[in-house]
């Protein structure tokens, strides 16, 4: 869930037309159009990447006459459906997978079970990383995944570039070959396993 | 061996926080309020070679000599080099001695190879403009003649093939022929990496894109994790770039040297020691303290603020020994925070609380740019000034952080309501003294004897334990 409450305003003077506006907005609400920014507003989630990465300081954040929230609601999803989805992306329901919004799996896997394709899609509906920005898109591509969807990247843009591996993937030889540095592979996969298969306190 | 107050750094003009002269008043010009030096709590503490008598001067000489040992014969005159740093270099004692180490960097491999394409890279974490901010104050952009940028997470971003997999790099940190990791052993989050391979991880975070990032905070789990930074370092890739490793040595008492290497994993070594040793005694002491009212008041995000070289964040998960890798769960990671379901109950059972000891918290002058509504979501905190709560209203990565906090007027108002509400005079500040806790009368006393019973079970019991986790034997570094 996102309160959004800013939205991006570009200055066209100092505009340069570069496109790295367009290349890191999270829900592809900002584009270049006759080499300068244009921001929808209506889209615009109010994260400030495109504030943050602009090399002309040519955005500013302003905030919103009435703010908005950005949610899937889960009441009218199949749970069951939900809470299925999230196991096979090891990912308890109830858990949260982006820290700045606290949004928790089981509403990212609603919005995949209702239609999203793609991290853009997920974050437009769900307000999912449009905080930092940084944190949270392999839940959102191992539900995904989970589900089966192959997302297409954004094309040129760096919003995202793929899945990476998790604990469960670890191979036993890297295991075996680094067990006495402190890394505790073995451990946190049970740690994490206990988390997922968690009672349905956090399912329901 | 109570003494006043050491005076913090002056807060910081940064578009994170509030306008320094909004910071009206300090923790350390309370009344009641000493300061008990690192020196005076563990006597046997390394001694520092900055601040001091020499000033800069001091890192300057401990580079140069650190460097000598340092082989750079694979750099030839026409190629480039990376210098990497990282923004977190820069809170430490003011960023002068690690702003000083970067140019002196780039001075010696500049004379010893004849090579002129030399760049300064500074990696960020959450906020994306900080180190953009340290190369302008510092005037890095000019020393490195125009060659210095920040990098950002979101930047461009190149895939790194790994032993589990395919990660993630900052195209702009690996754009030339040869890299150098200036860094420093700062221990900080300890919570997250555990002071394993403390060394090499920011492969896995200042020089990583978002995939890496968010793989080691979602991805493997509280210890394992800490193989990402590992993972991408030994990759052919970063193999074949890596120069060599330079670190800005730190304690809680300050900068205790300079150290280099051509072999990281031996530079590795003795961070752990280092940081298992000075940081593990002045954390366990922290984690004895029974009750505090705790002040937030140093130019960072809310954990990262600093008392001792310990960081906030750290404070809230000292009812725990943080460097135990047995203990899976510290109170306080992403991890940890990612297991508490919205009625705010654990998920699964041994998630450990926060700190019991910290009773309130008063945010008198911290930044955003770090998710930080976990703290106020778990202690009552209470906000000065008007000004900070809306900075953390507009800030993206808090838009619940003042759901759950008061707000008072000015710092002695919530100091006067934290000490009733709470029923302690105890009060501890994380103003980023240097060599010093300031805290009050009370606190200190405390502090002071508590300190060598703490110091005697670290070097007896923990350390010994701490480092044979690590896979590092304790005689070499002396201890049994
Ligand atoms: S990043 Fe800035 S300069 Fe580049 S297109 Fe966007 S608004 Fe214009
Ligand atoms: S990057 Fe963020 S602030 Fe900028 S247009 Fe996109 S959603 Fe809005």
């Amino acid at each position: 869930m996102r309160a959004v409450t800013l939205y991006a305003v570009v200055d066209v003077d100092k505009c340069k037309g570069c496109t790295r506006c367009e290349r890191v907005c999270p829900v592809l609400a900002i584009k270049v159009e006759n080499k300068k920014a244009v921001v929808d507003p209506q889209n615009c989630l109010g994260c400030a990447n495109c504030e943050q990465r602009c090399p002309e300081m040519a955005i500013t954040m302003a905030p919103l006459e009435q703010s908005r929230v950005v949610h899937e609601s889960l009441a009218e999803v199949d749970m069951a459906a939900v809470i299925d989805l999230c196991r096979r992306a090891h990912l308890h329901p109830k858990q949260i997978i982006c820290y700045c919004t606290a949004t928790r799996a089981g509403e990212v896997a609603a919005a995949v079970l209702r239609g999203a394709k793609s991290p853009e899609e997920i974050s437009r509906r769900t307000g999912v990383r449009t905080g930092c920005k940084v944190e949270c898109i392999q839940p959102v591509l191992r539900l995904l995944h989970a589900a089966g969807i192959a997302p297409e990247r954004p094309a040129r843009g760096y919003q995202w570039y793929g899945l990476t591996p998790t604990v469960w993937d670890i191979p036993e030889e890297v295991k075996k070959k680094y067990a006495q540095r402190g890394f505790y592979f073995d451990e946190d996969r049970k740690l994490l396993d206990s988390l997922v298969g968690a009672g349905e306190k956090g399912g329901e | 061996m109570l003494r006043a107050p050491v005076m913090p750094l002056p807060p910081r003009r940064s578009q994170y926080g509030v306008a320094p002269e909004l910071v009206r008043k300090r923790a350390a010009e309370l009344p009641d309020m000493v300061s008990v030096l690192v020196r005076d709590l563990f006597p046997d503490a390394a001694p520092v070679i900055y601040p001091g008598e020499n000033g800069l001067e001091m890192i300057r000489e401990a580079t140069r000599k650190q460097m000598e040992k340092v082989d750079l014969s694979m750099i030839k005159p026409g190629d480039s080099v990376n210098v990497l740093g990282s923004h977190h270099g820069f809170t430490l004692l003011g960023g002068a001695p690690y702003a000083e180490m970067l140019r002196t960097i780039r001075d010696v491999v500049r004379e010893r190879t004849g090579c002129t394409d030399i760049r300064l890279r500074v990696g960020v974490g959450l906020r994306f403009r900080e180190s953009e901010e340290y190369i302008k104050a510092f005037g890095l952009d000019e020393y490195y003649e125009g060659k210095a940028a920040g990098v950002a997470p979101v930047d461009e971003g190149v895939a790194i093939e790994t032993e589990i997999g395919t990660l993630y790099g900052i195209k702009r940190i690996y754009d030339a022929r040869w890299i150098i990791h200036a860094h420093n052993s700062d221990v900080r989050e300890v919570h997250f990496h555990r002071q394993v391979d403390r060394a090499v991880k920011p492969f896995g975070m200042s020089y990583a894109r978002i995939e890496t990032r968010s793989t080691y905070h979602q991805n493997l789990g509280p210890r394992a994790a800490n193989f990402v930074a590992r993972a991408i370092f030994d990759s052919p890739f970063v193999q074949e770039k890596f120069a060599c490793a330079v670190f800005l040595m730190m304690s809680p008492s300050g900068v205790v040297g300079v150290d280099a290497d051509n072999d990281l994993y031996a530079l590795n070594d003795r961070v752990t020691y280092l940081g298992c040793r000075d940081y593990g005694k002045m954390m366990t002491l922290l984690g004895e303290i029974d009750e505090a009212i705790t002040i937030l008041d140093f130019p960072s995000p809310v954990p990262y603020v600093f008392a001792a070289g310990v960081i906030f964040a750290n404070f809230a998960g000292a009812n725990r020994d943080l460097f135990d890798l047995d203990d899976p769960l510290p109170p306080y990671t992403w991890y940890t925070e990612a297991f508490y379901g919205e009625d705010g109950q654990p998920l699964i059972e041994g998630v450990p609380p926060v700190n019991p000891a910290i009773k309130v918290v008063i945010h008198n002058y911290a930044w955003g740019g770090y998710p930080s509504a976990f703290f106020t979501e778990h202690i009552p905190t209470i906000v000065v000034g008007r000004e900070q709560a809306e900075l953390l209203n507009r800030d993206p990565q808090n838009i619940s952080y003042t759901k759950h906090t008061l707000l008072a007027e000015d710092l002695d108002t919530a100091v006067r309501f934290a000490k009733r509400v709470a029923g302690t005079d105890k009060i501890l500040a994380f103003d980023g003294a240097s060599g010093a806790l300031n805290v009050s009368r009370s606190l200190g006393e405390y502090l002071l004897q508590k300190a060598p019973l703490v110091s005697r079970r670290v070097d007896g019991e923990l350390l010994p334990k701490w480092l044979k986790q690590r896979g590092i034997d304790p005689s070499r570094f002396k201890i049994c």
